[in-house]
């Protein structure tokens, strides 16, 4: 392992860690496409909230390409795939308890959304 | 909440830093790390990150309008072009607050944050309860920071799961025209960029 002087400490800290890939990936959806999230209960890595898994939202932004941390963080490769922002109602997430006025904004990687049906 | 948060599950336990402290001292001497560039790294987040930094892009989107129409489109590029960049920073998204909407970020996965133009997170923000309720419950913990969020203003809570660090855009305060930017830049505080707090007014 090579180690980290502190020559290359502003390089480092300057450059950060750039999870975004600079790769042509097809995306499943587009702005104002409606979504819903999978039911994932994997118990390896992921970045799925369990609060919006089933639930419909809509994507608010594509993002773009991104590495996908469930299989990155297993050495299963990177798995490029598009990251969108997609909102949900407070009335969709919590029901009644919810503000009608109020949002929730969520990123989200490709594989973690289906077209709501 | 800020201050009333005596839950022992969210704070440090004593031998932490000293279990730090040995991994450091054993990572050192089989040189995997070499201490001076971890003092290094420290003093940068002491000394050149933090909330001033962020501070400085919000006192020049008050000012300046086609600064504040890139920052809303491209907060990377913005940020960036002030020297904000780096860990943390990647993918940087400003958000907007406005008579109508209200924003405010989590990371209820983590403790997520945009470390170049805000530092290193509160203790707060990394909390449980912080991290639970402000979800499902955005009015009832702003209120507890002092916000009181008209029943008419929509509240969009933004949970940093993914790749993208967000940045709350607060609403100039009244009765700061004639201020310079950086006198406006003294009234931007930190809870004000993730959306527990308002920015100060000018006669706080």
């Amino acid at each position: 392992m090579k180690m980290l002087t502190t020559a290359m400490v502003p390089t480092v800290l300057a450059t950060g860690d750039p999870a975004r890939v600079d790769i042509e990936v097809t995306p499943k959806f587009k702005a104002g496409d409606k979504v819903t999230v999978v039911n994932l209960n994997q118990i390896e890595h992921n970045r799925l909230p369990a609060y919006i898994r089933g639930k419909v939202g809509t994507v608010t932004a594509d993002h773009g390409v991104f590495v996908f941390p469930d299989t990155s963080a297993h050495g299963k490769g990177p798995k490029p795939q598009h990251v969108y922002t997609v909102m949900f109602t407070a009335r969709e997430l919590w029901g009644e308890a919810g503000h009608p006025k109020d949002r929730m904004y969520v990123d989200a990687w490709d594989d973690y959304l289906d077209p709501a049906s | 909440m800020k201050d009333g948060n005596h839950s022992h599950a969210n704070v440090l336990i004593p031998d932490v830093g000293l279990r730090v402290k040995a991994l450091e001292s054993l990572l050192a001497e089989k040189k995997v790390i070499d201490p001076a560039a971890l003092d290094l790294i420290v003093e940068t987040f002491e000394t050149q990150m933090g909330p001033k930094n962020g501070a400085k892009v919000v006192a020049k989107a008050w000012v300046d309008p086609a600064y504040r129409k890139w920052l809303l489109e491209d907060g990377t590029a913005a940020i960036g072009s002030l020297g904000y960049i780096g860990v943390q920073g990647e993918n940087m998204v400003a958000l907007e607050n406005t008579p109508e909407v209200h924003n405010v970020v989590v990371c209820t996965l983590c403790s997520c944050y945009p470390w170049p133009t805000l530092g290193l997170p509160p203790i707060w923000f990394k909390s449980a309860p912080y991290r639970a309720r402000v979800v499902i419950d955005p009015r009832s913990v702003l209120k507890e920071f002092g916000l009181d969020i008209a029943d008419d203003v929509e509240v969009r809570v933004w949970d940093s799961t993914a790749e993208l660090r967000y940045l709350v855009l607060p609403m100039r305060p009244e009765g700061t025209e004639g201020l310079s930017e950086q006198e406006l830049a003294s009234l931007v505080t930190r809870d004000s960029m993730i959306g527990t707090g308002l920015a100060q007014s000018p006669s706080h």
